[in-house]
């Protein structure tokens, strides 16, 4: 499964990145592959593009803080979640993204 | 990782179990080494940041911070206590690790940014999370601080 995701927090400092790692790790143990764009106070970084977009499965948006440029995944499936839940149970939110596709799939 | 983190910016061993005498705790050895206009202006964002949302991770560590005018100069507080802090974190689990996180408003670059995002990553990582917790003194922290942020 590809996955995409978009992490942000209130001020840009540490969950956003905390968030990004527990997402990477937690999708790379159950053999999934990952991109994480961060949107913290640096700034956009490991910017998702058009392609990652198309090729995606599922798109994951922390819901904190605004994301930015939010309307490229406009059609794919997105999954919501707290900047909070992504950092302590990111394993937790790629078994959610298994269980949409696969839902998804057989609909 | 620079002057961000040093020796005179740990306490291994908090004596308060409470979030908000932990913050204060950790907040004077800030306004001590100098890095800090306001003490008090400081306390006020850190407190605030904690309103929008408890800053406790989960694993036992928390990462209050502020990003205020009343810093002077960014800097890393690590604290430590055997006995545990209550943070009101959402599971009520206690906290074992603080760091706290001094962030100017303004800056010329963004280099002490990137070195709190390399820090966040790392606290993912459950053996850094270990090693801090075992380490004796100071130096060794200050080491493995460095060693996750060049």
């Amino acid at each position: 499964m590809k996955i995409l995701a978009v992490t942000a927090c209130p001020s840009g400092v540490a969950h956003t990145y905390m968030a990004a790692e527990a997402l990477t790790k937690a999708a790379k143990q159950k053999g999934h592959s990952i991109k994480v764009e961060t949107q913290g106070s640096i700034g956009i970084e490991n910017a998702i593009t058009p392609k990652d977009v198309a090729d995606a499965d599922i798109v994951v948006l922390t819901k904190d803080m605004a994301i930015k440029n939010r309307e490229r995944f406009a059609g794919k499936t997105i999954i919501n979640v707290g900047v909070g839940d992504a950092v302590r149970k990111a394993d937790i939110i790629v078994a959610k993204a298994e269980e949409v596709i696969a839902q998804k799939g057989q609909s | 990782m620079g002057q961000l983190v040093r020796t005179e910016l740990m306490d291994l061993n908090l004596k308060a179990t409470d979030r908000t005498s932990v913050i204060r705790e950790l907040t004077q050895l800030l306004d001590k080494e100098g890095c800090l206009f306001s003490q008090d202006g400081f306390l006020q964002d850190v407190f605030k940041r904690e309103e929008t949302g408890n800053t406790a991770v989960g694993f036992g560590v928390a990462i209050p911070h502020g990003k205020s005018p009343a810093v002077k100069e960014a800097a890393v507080v690590f604290g430590r206590s055997e006995a545990g802090i209550d943070w009101e974190a959402f599971d009520g689990s206690p906290v074992h690790t603080v760091f706290l996180l001094a962030v100017p408003d303004q800056q010329a670059s963004n280099e002490h940014l990137k070195i709190l995002a390399m820090l966040s990553r790392a606290l993912i990582n459950e053996e850094f999370r270990q090693e801090l917790s075992e380490a004796k003194t100071k130096a060794e922290i200050l080491g493995i601080l460095e060693k996750v942020t060049q």
